[in-house]
């Protein structure tokens, strides 16, 4: 039992890294691929496509700090648990924030190239949804914290 | 690229077509279209192609017979199974092209509607045909453009039937394309929101003078008959729209 809490735990610790490279890879994905083909239809303007396009890759960053500050001497029984839990789940919330930023990026690059007064606006949706990795983030430091050494 | 991903890169990379009736010209050519287009898999180049040819009047006028233009409305409404709105579409966009052609046998004198399963497609036909003498077909309660169509016609006022069948077409396309952002419908909905905004932007208040004008000399003066048709652009209505003319084999 304790070899099984010890594995989630060892789990727990590299989801954050794990989950959040792919949420970012899939949403710099669609984003960038937003991105070639506004760039297809415009005359200028291909670095701010592309520069939006990145955004997705916070979320790995992310990952990687979360990963840091729940690392330990030991992983072992009294912190496996604690590991798996908040590792797994701000992992997930990486994954799902990176996907979906991707997603709402590829409809503001689309909306903004047949208006482009509205490029900052359409970022909010975004922003928002980095608002709520950095929520995972601080939160994860925060339990960090408590997790017994 | 997998899938999603090379429908984000095509529609992102086709310009924004803007209201019906806005703008003078196409803001892409149907070579850029079609260069554009190519990324479509086969089989939805395929189903796109299919379902332009059915829906737009360029494709059907090549049709000599009404039954052959069912069967490929038929064909085409079985082959779109898979994506459903497209389908819901293509046959709501032919029980209109039915109903226009509805008003227009009556307009003409035709006193019953007479085998209506033979020239018309879908769901209003025995509505059509129980209702003949009504302007509205009996449709006017949800189809308010109906009875409008019919005064237009008896009034003789083309420019604005045709307006209005193009409004009513663009807002069945605006209702579908909401839902869709970044698939296979997207294209499918562009492409026939381009063919209608091609095909008005062919319309050509000169070139019809001139058209005219060169068909009145040819009645008066059998001899002079030049060629009858010198116009700068393809005759709207005939002929495929141009991006589907050399992979229609």
């Amino acid at each position: 039992m304790n070899e099984f809490v010890v594995a989630l735990g060892w789990f727990g610790l590299f989801a954050p890294v794990a989950l959040g490279a792919i949420g970012s890879a899939w949403g710099c994905a669609l984003a960038g691929s937003a991105a070639i083909g506004a760039m297809l239809d415009s005359d200028g303007g291909y670095g701010r496509f592309i520069g939006v396009s990145l955004m997705p890759s916070s979320q790995v960053i992310y990952g990687i700090v979360i990963m840091f500050s729940l690392q330990q001497t030991t992983v072992d029984a009294a912190n496996g648990a604690a590991l798996f839990g908040i590792g797994t789940l701000a992992g997930l919330t990486m994954l799902f924030t990176g996907i979906r930023q991707g997603e709402v990026l590829a409809s503001a690059i689309h909306a903004s190239k047949a208006k482009p007064e509205i490029f900052g606006i359409s970022l909010a949706p975004a922003a928002v949804l980095e608002g709520f990795s950095v929520f995972a983030l601080v939160f994860a430091l925060v339990l960090a914290g408590s997790i017994p050494a | 690229m997998s899938n999603s991903h090379q429908y984000i890169a095509l529609i992102c990379s086709l310009p924004h077509l803007g209201l019906l009736f806005s703008r003078a010209d196409v803001p892409i050519s149907a070579f850029r279209l079609k260069q554009r287009l190519a990324v479509l898999a086969p089989d939805h180049a395929r189903l796109l192609r299919d379902m332009i040819a059915v829906t737009d009047w360029a494709g059907v006028a090549r049709c000599n017979e009404d039954s052959e233009v069912l069967a490929r409305a038929n064909k085409v409404v079985a082959d779109l199974a898979d994506y459903p709105d497209l389908q819901h579409l293509a046959g709501t966009r032919m029980e209109t092209r039915t109903i226009i052609a509805a008003l227009r046998r009556r307009r003409d004198g035709q006193e019953t509607p007479g085998d209506i399963r033979g020239w018309g497609f879908g769901r209003w036909c025995t509505q059509i045909s129980n209702n003949w003498s009504d302007p509205g077909f009996g449709l006017s309660h949800f189809m308010p453009w109906v009875p409008e169509a019919h005064q237009l016609m008896a009034a003789g006022d083309h420019i604005a039937m045709e307006r209005l069948a193009l409004t009513e077409v663009f807002r069945q396309l605006d209702h579908y394309g909401h839902t869709h952002q970044f698939d296979f419908e997207a294209v499918g909905i562009y492409v026939l929101r381009w063919v209608i905004v091609e095909r008005w932007s062919r319309y050509n208040v000169k070139d019809a003078r001139r058209r005219l004008g060169t068909l009145v000399d040819a009645a008066l003066n059998p001899s002079n008959a030049a060629p009858p048709f010198p116009l700068a652009r393809p005759e709207p209505f005939l002929g495929q729209p141009a991006i589907f003319e050399e992979t229609a084999s």
